[in-house]
């Protein structure tokens, strides 16, 4: 009995490892990449759109290796520090909850891309690093660029630029134009009514 | 008359870069990419309302007539041969690729677009095919907007052009530039327009998913559209900066 105890609690630490590795920031990219390809390769083609099993392998492979909180900052900008933290809280998991469904729209073209990690490069003196790959396959490669931040102890992304195109950002300028509009209340009723769409 | 106006584009681009700003081509280091933007980003849309209505006529012209057009074209007409008419164009538009690179200064670069347009018009049938990309003559990137942005000309303020959508001052300089360089404009005007409405239908109907995932994922669609927009110029204009 004990041994069971014993064996199930070793691998739920394991299990909880995992995803966060003593590994660097190029080797999570690296990693997650590969499984999101697979995983999505394992699809059967054709399944488009909002998919719940789409959505099921960015919760089990992306979820884990990003900072939501840290993302919903970024995307607040200055109007975070406005927001109560029970609000903080209702903008990170609505906001998620959107990005989620936005990737897994997005993800399904990987069916036949590969990605290719070409550099890591060091974010200015506060410790976050740029994951530089590129997804090569038809026609001419796009680049994809990961944002990391080790501030939690383990290395998370932060931002995804696609072709230079940061969809955070984008998500800022709306934020801040929601804010001037109908404060941080308005934020948090978009974000709700289009994910209720 | 005809030899007159091959070189309005160049004159044009000559003056604006003399008259309208300062040139900057010779300051080589560019600044790092901002990855975070701590600071908010400054966004010029003093147009604001007028473009705000021009961005919802545009919907409503793409509800009732780009969005049936494209159906139509995407459903009658076979993905080969769609994929055909999308090199011819893309044939057309690596003359433009090579132009604006040679005038940043890219020799390399206009070499590529140009030995690009050399080997599809010939071995691939008048741009039909895109050998030169399995031959391993990647396609180039860019337009006079580019260019002028590489001159050290800025943005300007954001605007939004009935039907043809999102741009800045710049950029539409830039299209104009594009406009009075291209053959088509000096067709019959019959032949001409039926030419640049299937690229029109073409070139929509490929960014479909684009488009697609923004209705889907943004809160405020004209910010959210005028911030990816106006994020990719940049992007292009730095990578352009840096030689790629």
């Amino acid at each position: 009995m004990r041994n069971t105890i014993a064996f199930l609690l070793l691998s739920l630490f394991v299990g909880a490892a995992a995803p966060a590795y003593a590994a660097g920031p190029e080797d999570l990219v690296k990693s997650m990449a590969s499984e999101v390809t697979a995983s999505v390769r394992s699809l059967p083609p054709g399944s488009n759109g909002v998919n719940p099993k789409l959505t099921a392998i960015i919760e089990r492979d992306l979820v884990p290796r990003f900072d939501f909180t840290r993302i919903s900052q970024i995307a607040m900008g200055r109007n975070w520090m406005k927001a109560s933290q029970a609000e903080q809280r209702q903008i990170t998991s609505e906001f998620s909850h959107l990005l989620i469904r936005t990737y897994s729209n997005a993800i399904n073209n990987l069916r036949d891309l590969d990605v290719v990690v070409r550099s890591t490069r060091s974010n200015g003196s506060d410790g976050d690093v740029t994951v530089r790959t590129q997804m090569v396959g038809r026609g001419s490669p796009s680049s994809i660029d990961y944002s990391l931040s080790n501030a939690t102890g383990s290395w998370k992304v932060y931002d995804v630029q696609v072709e230079g195109i940061s969809l955070v950002a984008a998500y800022r300028d709306e934020f801040t134009g929601l804010v001037s509009s109908d404060g941080v209340a308005g934020v948090i009723a978009a974000l709700k009514k289009k994910n209720a769409k | 008359m005809r030899l007159r106006v091959k070189y309005l584009p160049l004159a044009l681009l000559v003056s604006f870069a003399l008259l309208g700003a300062p040139v900057q081509a010779a300051k080589k280091p560019a600044p790092a990419p901002v990855t975070q933007a701590e600071p908010e980003p400054e966004i010029l849309d003093p147009f604001e309302p007028f473009n705000r209505g021009v961005f919802m006529f545009n919907e409503a012209f793409d509800a009732v007539i780009t969005t049936p057009v494209k159906f139509l074209y995407t459903n009658l007409l076979p993905e080969p041969l769609r994929r055909g008419i999308g090199n011819v164009i893309g044939n057309l538009d690596d003359v433009y690729i090579g132009v604006n690179h040679g005038l940043q200064g890219q020799g390399n670069l206009a070499g590529n677009d140009f030995g690009r347009v050399l080997i599809n018009t010939t071995l691939g049938l008048g741009g039909l095919f895109d050998v030169a990309s399995d031959m391993g003559l990647a396609k180039g990137k860019g337009d006079y907007g580019v260019t002028l942005g590489v001159w050290g000309v800025g943005p300007g303020p954001y605007l939004v052009l009935p039907v043809l959508g999102v741009s800045t001052v710049r950029d539409t300089v830039g299209r104009g530039l594009r406009i009075a360089s291209d053959p088509r404009t000096y067709l019959e005007p019959i032949t001409g327009y039926s030419l640049s409405g299937a690229e029109y239908v073409h070139v929509r109907s490929s960014n479909s998913s684009t488009e697609d995932l923004i209705s889907s994922s943004s809160l405020d669609k004209y910010r959210f559209t005028r911030s990816l927009f106006l994020q990719r110029r940049d992007a292009l204009i730095s990578a352009a900066k840096q030689g790629n």
